[in-house]
């Protein structure tokens, strides 16, 4: 009996303060690969989320509590995504969960969120699939038909040009920015004349250059990754194809600069993050991201951070950690985020301005914004 | 035109597999060891030749340090991990290679970081034109590299006293033993030979790619297995003729099949292709 009571007393002793504890935070669930082949933006990702909760944390939480990010490894793996959904919203119980991974991952994900029901912010993998999954399933970041649509735009309106060659990368990203994009080139009188398609790993595409040099386009329209299209414009420009290439998101980062060096000047690209906004949000985080951790920003560090600050907006504003009154909150409110004004549609995608930027001088500069929301409209079902 | 800078952009690559390959060709010919984590050590040679080049700003001098570095790296490797598994079954020993090579990736990452390394100035941006048909000098030195390291070592191997010893061993060990050649001697310039090649291999596509990461080893990592394969394991001519042709046959594979087939996967339809009539490989196999 004795015995008993001691034990009873142990197990109180170990469970009060973790109980208290709990009362005083509010979990907000993330995942990214922070290990494996997209580890570089696993880590922005989560620097852009971590700094969303410092800085939430350092005005003094949400309505006076603190926020912790519960943060795991997806290794950009559908099937390890699974079990660290369930582990989200069974064991740690968090509020929200923000999905700064790739569309296998979040695709995997966002059914056990709308069953579980968690509300979900996925802030940048593209795949039209994911929202579809409930109405507690958001996305801050474009669809990649949106922004494909963008680049024909782009192509077609503000640059004035027809011959397009398209070298793509094989995956859901590469293939969404190519539907987007020629679903509206006929309107803009391009016309394509020839597609390719490269694999994720590769980052040598000599053979590639010499077939693109062959079709001799005025443009060159290549989705991909900073990781493929650092080597793919240096190669191009070093076998003397002087065509303006356009890129996407996937370029955005300084290390694309770095790797195409002197080759990537004049690269055009459309994004999330504008580095020549005056808008207060956009300028604070680049001033802090760049503070905090000696590194410069991009796309993907930005978008982890516009939708870590929807969900600690959403939670801030429903005033309590109902989900539903989370849920309703997002749909129906406006968030000043570092990618700008964020607001939804009825199937939970982003409406907002895509971004047009140069390399000019070893940085990203605006070219243009592409603000035409209607053209813009990403699907509502 | 167009088919010239194909086969010459085939042969490009295919010089780039062939060092690799070579080098886990000479360990399998010696050892029996599907030696994955070469692609590490390859991973390894570029890091260093990126970070050294750097710091000093002399890219041969960075090549140099990093060939001899990833040499001891190697005969490490085998001191540390073969050696002690010689006696159990190869799987073990490839199962060993396996962990290796990904306790090397997550290695990198977490020393260099995920963002992967350039080199602060470019190197070899020049274009060199011989009449209509250019190239990048890049593309030039992994070629004329390729030819250099690998003459140098078919003259080792031939002509040498070393090669003589390496030729006797891979043939009969203790045979070779018995004429009072010192085989352990033997493996240690194996894999320092073997880790050195993988080290100019990392160099060289550092320099055309003006990048290396932590997970740059992942393709080589497999597809050097099938290129020794498809060259007959152990064999070292057949493995250098496997990876120009693979080279060759992915450059058109990425023009003309590359809407449905991956880079990676025609080297293994290729692979597929060529082991249903040729089981043995396109050539005869290093030791029966």
């Amino acid at each position: 009996m004795r015995r008993t009571l001691q034990r009873l007393a142990l197990a109180a002793l170990w469970l009060t303060p973790s109980a208290a504890l709990a009362q005083d935070v509010v979990k907000i669930g993330f995942h990214a690969p922070l290990t494996g082949f997209a580890a570089a933006d696993g880590k922005s990702a989560r620097q852009g989320a971590e700094l969303a909760v410092q800085q939430a944390n350092a005005a003094g939480g949400i309505n006076g509590k603190k926020i912790e990010l519960v943060v795991y490894d997806d290794e950009g793996k559908p099937e390890n995504t699974i079990p660290l959904a369930n582990k989200l919203t069974g064991q740690d119980k968090v509020a929200v969960v923000v999905s700064g991974g790739y569309s296998g991952p979040t695709r995997a994900a966002a059914p056990v969120m709308q069953r579980a029901g968690v509300p979900y912010l996925s802030a940048y993998a593209i795949h039209p699939d994911i929202t579809r999954a409930g109405d507690f399933i958001f996305r801050t970041g474009m669809m990649g038909e949106v922004q494909g649509r963008a680049g024909a735009k782009l192509v077609g309106e503000l640059l004035k040009k027809k011959k397009v060659v398209i070298v793509a990368v094989n995956n859901d990203f590469g293939q969404a920015l190519t539907a987007g994009f020629k679903e509206v080139a006929p309107k803009f009188g391009i016309e394509v004349l020839k597609e390719h398609t490269f694999a994720m790993p590769d980052r040598q595409f000599g053979p590639l250059v010499a077939q693109v040099k062959a079709s001799a386009p005025e443009v060159i329209y290549a989705p991909g990754y900073f990781f493929n299209a650092g080597p793919l414009v240096a190669q191009l420009r070093a076998a003397g194809v002087d065509a303006t290439i356009i890129g996407q998101e996937g370029y955005d980062s300084q290390r694309f600069i770095e790797i195409a060096g002197k080759a990537s000047e004049g690269v055009i690209v459309t994004t999330s993050l504008d580095r020549d906004s005056s808008a207060p949000a956009t300028r604070s985080f680049i001033e802090n991201y760049e503070k905090t951790f000696k590194d410069r920003v991009d796309m993907v560090a930005a978008s982890g951070n516009a939708a870590a600050t929807v969900a600690i907006e959403a939670l801030r504003k429903a005033g309590s950690t109902d989900p539903k009154a989370i849920r309703d909150t997002i749909r129906a409110g406006t968030f000043e985020t570092a990618i700008g004004t964020l607001s939804f549609n009825s199937l939970g995608e982003v409406k907002k301005a895509v971004q047009v930027q140069v390399v000019k001088d070893g940085n990203f500069h605006r070219y243009a914004v592409i603000d035409d929301l209607g053209f813009l409209a990403p699907p509502e079902k | 035109m167009l088919h010239v800078e194909l086969v010459l952009q085939g042969l490009v690559n295919g010089s780039m597999y062939a060092v690799i390959a070579v080098g886990l060709t000479l360990v399998y010919g010696l050892l029996r060891i599907l030696h994955v984590a070469h692609a590490g050590l390859f991973t390894l040679g570029a890091y260093i030749t990126v970070l050294i080049t750097n710091a000093t700003g002399s890219l041969p001098l960075a090549v140099a340090v990093s060939a001899v570095t990833v040499g001891v790296a190697g005969m490490l490797v085998y001191r540390l991990l073969y050696e002690p598994l010689l006696d159990r079954p190869p799987y073990v020993a490839l199962i060993a290679s396996i962990g290796l090579f990904i306790c090397m990736e997550e290695g990198y990452r977490i020393v260099f970081g995920p963002y992967g390394n350039s080199f602060d100035t470019m190197q070899l941006t020049e274009r060199i034109n011989i009449g209509p048909i250019g190239m990048a000098a890049a593309d030039a030195a992994m070629l004329v590299g390729a030819v250099v390291l690998l003459t140098g070592l078919g003259l080792l191997m031939k002509r040498t006293r070393f090669g003589v010893a390496w030729r006797a061993t891979v043939t009969d060990p203790a045979m070779a033993r018995a004429f009072g050649i010192d085989t352990v001697k033997v493996r240690y310039v194996n894999f320092f030979i073997a880790s050195a090649l993988a080290a100019a291999a990392g160099a060289l596509v550092a320099v055309l790619n003006n990048l290396v990461e932590p997970t740059m080893g992942s393709v080589p990592s497999y597809k050097s297995l099938a290129i020794i394969v498809l060259g007959g394991l152990g064999n070292v001519g057949g493995t250098l003729a496997a990876a120009l042709l693979l080279g060759v046959i992915e450059a058109y594979g990425t023009i003309y099949a590359g809407s449905f087939l991956d880079r990676d996967a025609i080297a293994f339809v290729f692979l597929i292709a060529v082991l249903m009539v040729r089981p043995q490989g396109l050539f005869a196999t290093g030791r029966p």
